[in-house]
């Protein structure tokens, strides 16, 4: 589904140039689940703004359904955005003036659906995710792991085919984050949506189906989690992220 | 020790001081630019009260520093409200770095002292640009008096220091007032105040349906019977309509902005249709907790139209006049029949030379014939006249003559018709007979030239027949015209009713004496003594409420900005968030500019439909006024818009 051929990322001037990304390379398959970690400026966000078409890459290629994301118009990138992207933020990125239900019907506004279809399209969603009874509220009037599955019901609800979330649990206590994460367990297995979830807590990314590791804007390594249970795939996570080095406490 | 560190502190004060009023300035623009206009406008009207030149320009002129004192009374209290409410709302933006102080250890007094010292600084260079600003708009307005009494025009800039004096003490007061506010709000202030001070609403959201509901509804009817009774020719009825109208903007904006999201609660297809979503809930959002603020802006663009309508009413009502009794140099209109004026003829004799003139009388038909006919056709009042008036024609031809008008041709068995361009139309269409004395004439023709006929000349019309059909009439008035070689001057007019009063002495009567020269210098002082005073109201109000309105929006950038950065992430492309700006801005800035112009518009409507008739024509006729009224206000009004949007799209759309 999505294909990511060595690409590059550069940021400042010609005096001062950082590396963000270093000819990173992945393929995600349809119906996949996976998570990115990596520790602080390891490139995590870059890698996920760049897929997402937020930001331009300097180099390489990225590919979805065979169509390379670089060439497509600024109109066409938007349509890309609408119909094909769902988004979920560590700060929920909701809007306040907008109750949950608007939040949600929002993004099928913006993809032009049938204006008198949505209302009942949101409460479905909103069904699945367990929120129908803060939807008449406003974001400032609901928790943190109530406002995150909002977020999530706002990015799935037009049938985005991908799910890009960075850092969804940053902002959740560990009752809300366990919620959310079978949360978007479930989306992944029932609804065949596709999540790259981009993470530095090891309990949320051994949720995913496949784990990448990033250092210094590179891909350092790469585990599968196969038939193995999640308690298992956490320890190995955590394995790995030793032997990244330094910054074990900052990743658990 | 203590004193070394008192000074070291006071040196980093003033350096935050100036910082942050350098940052105000540029923050808040506009507002800047608005004290600096407010700064020009008290010092050029105040170099007008000054302006000796001004003053001498005629005898009515004197009233002007009067007309303008009350005038900039008024301005005072406004700009003095939009200081006040700029500074109290800078404040509370601001509120979480002014606590920041109070917690790195700074006083209460000290961080008062700061805001004090930094809006001072803005306000001191409002002052100083604004006064040299002033000083060119001094320029433009004496040559708008220069040529209401056309007089030639030269450029001088100079300064007034009396002007200058008065400006200081206005904008002192001004910003005294406002600042005192401040202070006392920030010295009381706990830290806890001021960090959270951003997060207190204006105002109150009415919450109950049938309230809301009910509120809407009545002040809509508030509004229906204000805008009636203000027409009202009755002090008191149209102070109860002002009244009726306050409450109607209050209730109104109060109860509109928490009906909205009711409103399309119950229909969610509009509401989800297109950008709809997005444009109501940012409005509303911003709305619901400026329901006083908008009504009070509303109410303000209010008295500005009605403001502007009446300059233009009263400009339009002086022009329209005048252009009857402008046509002569020299007209003497004596009441009664066989009148002696040899006292009038011999001061003219003696002291005016005359190149042409004309003695005259204005007869009676006999009948009514004609008067009958323009009351079918539209409103007319005789005005003394109880028969059809008659003219001559070798009176008529010199009388056109001395007005310098094309010579009338008037055939044998014909009678021409001289009236008002009002009675033009149902004049036209008339072509009955006219029998004088046996003898029976046919409508030859129509003419329209002023010829002094607001009760002179016949009362809107004359009927011109040859001179020997009007040989057995009866004389309604006896006149004299001419065509002087010079202007007449004041002294002479004076002079001429000194003679009159010697001539009814005691009776109680007058004669009609008016000079081309005297009614157009009364003309242009009359329209410098309302126009002036009323327009610069008018502007002061604009520009105050446009500011207050602008401010509010530019306060949402940082919001905006995120708001546009999240959608831009959720698909929305920049063509269609441009739009969505643009629709919430036309929504946010015509919402309170609704209720004047429906007010406003029938005001100014009414006002300039009670002149008598026939002088509210052409450009001052009633619809045009309305809508000079109304292109005046929304120039202004759009200078704002365009400034807020250009300023906002720039800053809140990602690139």
């Amino acid at each position: 589904m999505l294909q990511v051929q060595n690409i590059e990322k550069y940021y400042g001037n010609k005096n001062n140039v950082t590396k963000a990304l270093d000819r990173v390379s992945f393929n995600v398959e349809a119906g996949e689940f996976l998570a990115i970690m990596g520790a602080s400026g390891s490139g995590k966000t870059t890698l996920l703004n760049c897929i997402s078409t937020i930001d331009a890459i300097s180099a390489g290629k990225i590919l979805l359904d065979g169509v390379s994301v670089a060439d497509l118009s600024e109109a066409e990138l938007a349509k890309f955005r609408r119909e094909r992207l769902g988004f979920v933020f560590q700060d929920f990125n909701l809007l306040d003036t907008l109750t949950v239900e608007e939040n949600i019907g929002l993004a099928l506004s913006l993809n032009r659906e049938d204006p008198g279809a949505v209302k009942s399209r949101v409460r479905e969603m909103a069904r699945k995710l367990g929120i129908s009874d803060i939807l008449e509220k406003f974001p400032y009037q609901v928790s943190g792991g109530q406002k995150q599955r909002a977020a999530v019901a706002r990015a799935m609800v037009a049938g985005q085919s991908l799910l890009l979330a960075d850092e969804p649990t940053g902002a959740l206590d560990s009752r809300a984050s366990k919620n959310l994460l079978e949360i978007m367990t479930q989306m992944n297995q029932d609804m065949g949506a596709t999540i790259l979830m981009v993470t530095h807590d090891a309990y949320s990314a051994s949720y995913a189906k496949r784990v990448l590791f990033l250092k210094d804007g590179r891909v350092f390594n790469e585990l599968l989690r196969g038939d193995r249970g999640r308690p298992v795939f956490y320890h190995e996570i955590l394995d790995v992220l030793a032997a990244l080095g330094g910054d074990v406490s900052d990743v658990i | 020790m203590c004193w070394p560190r008192w000074g070291v502190m006071s040196v980093t004060l003033f350096k935050l001081s100036v910082r942050n009023a350098k940052r105000q300035a540029r923050d808040y623009l506009i507002y800047f630019v608005t004290v600096v206009m407010a700064a020009a406008l008290l010092y050029s009207f105040n170099a007008l009260t000054f302006s000796q030149e001004i003053s001498t320009l005629s005898k009515s002129m004197e009233m002007l520093p009067f007309m303008i004192a009350l005038a900039t009374v008024v301005v005072v209290c406004v700009f003095g409200w939009l200081v006040a409410y700029a500074t109290k709302f800078m404040l509370l933006r601001r509120g979480r770095e002014l606590g920041t102080y109070l917690l790195i250890g700074l006083e209460n007094k000290q961080v008062a002292q700061l805001f004090f010292r930094e809006n001072l600084a803005v306000g001191g260079c409002a002052l100083v640009l604004g006064t040299v600003l002033g000083g060119l708009l001094y320029q433009a307005f004496r040559a708008m008096a220069l040529a209401l009494f056309k007089l030639p025009y030269t450029f001088s800039f100079g300064f007034s220091l009396p002007a200058l004096g008065l400006t200081v003490v206005c904008f002192g007061l001004i910003y005294l007032f406002a600042l005192r506010r401040s202070r006392r709000y920030i010295r009381k202030a706990n830290i806890h105040d001021l960090i959270y001070s951003d997060r207190v609403n204006e105002g109150v959201v009415i919450q109950t349906a049938n309230k809301r509901r009910w509120m809407f509804g009545a002040s809509i009817l508030l509004g229906v019977v204000g805008t009636f009774l203000i027409a009202a020719w009755n002090l008191a009825i149209a102070t109860a309509g002002a009244g009726c109208l306050i409450l109607f903007l209050f209730g109104f904006f109060l109860s509109f902005a928490s009906g909205v999201p009711a409103f399309f609660d119950r229909r969610p297809a509009r509401k989800y249709k297109g950008q709809n979503l997005l444009i109501f809930r940012t409005l509303t959002a911003k709305l619901a907790t400026m329901g006083v603020l908008m009504a009070t802006i509303s109410m303000i663009f209010t008295a500005t139209l009605i403001s502007e309508g009446t300059g233009l009413v009263f400009r339009g009502l002086f022009l329209g006049r005048a252009a009857e009794y402008t046509c002569f140099d020299l007209y003497i209109g004596m009441e009664g029949r066989d009148r002696d004026y040899s006292l009038y003829q011999n001061y003219i004799r003696e002291h005016i030379p005359v190149e042409q003139s004309v003695e005259y009388q204005v007869c009676y038909s006999g009948g009514t014939q004609v008067q009958d006919y323009i009351e079918t056709q539209t409103a007319y009042y005789n005005y003394g006249y109880e028969q059809d008036p008659v003219l001559r024609y070798s009176d008529y031809a010199a009388l056109r003559s001395i007005a310098g008008y094309r010579t009338a041709e008037l055939k044998e068995g014909q009678y021409l018709i001289h009236c008002m361009t009002y009675l033009e139309g149902p004049l036209k269409a008339y072509k009955e007979p006219l029998t004088l004395g046996g003898v029976t004439l046919q409508p030859g023709g129509l003419y329209t030239e002023p010829l002094s006929q607001g009760s002179e000349n016949g009362r809107g019309y004359i009927l011109v027949v040859p001179d020997e059909a009007a040989g057995g009439l009866s004389v309604h008035h006896q006149a004299y015209a001419a065509k002087t070689a010079e202007p007449v001057p004041y002294e002479d007019f004076y002079n001429l009713t000194v003679v009159m009063d010697k001539i009814w002495e005691g009776t109680g009567f007058g004669d009609q004496i008016t000079t081309r020269a005297q009614e157009e210098a009364e003309v242009a002082a009359q329209t410098a003594l309302c126009v002036f005073p009323l327009y610069y109201l008018a502007l002061s109000l604009t520009m105050t409420a446009a500011t207050i309105l602008t401010i509010q929006q530019l306060s949402e950038t940082q919001r905006y900005r995120r708001q546009f950065t999240l959608l831009q992430k959720l698909g929305m492309g920049r063509r269609e968030m441009a739009k969505a700006l643009r629709t919430q801005f036309a929504i946010y800035y015509a919402l309170p500019a609704v209720p004047p112009v429906l007010i406003g518009a029938p005001f100014i409507l009414h006002l300039a439909h009670a002149p008598e008739p026939g002088v509210m024509v052409g450009a001052s006729s009633p619809a045009v006024i309305v809508c000079a009224a109304l292109a005046v206000f929304f120039l202004i009004y759009a200078v704002y818009i365009l400034l807020a949007y250009t300023s906002l799209k720039r800053n809140v759309l990602p690139a």
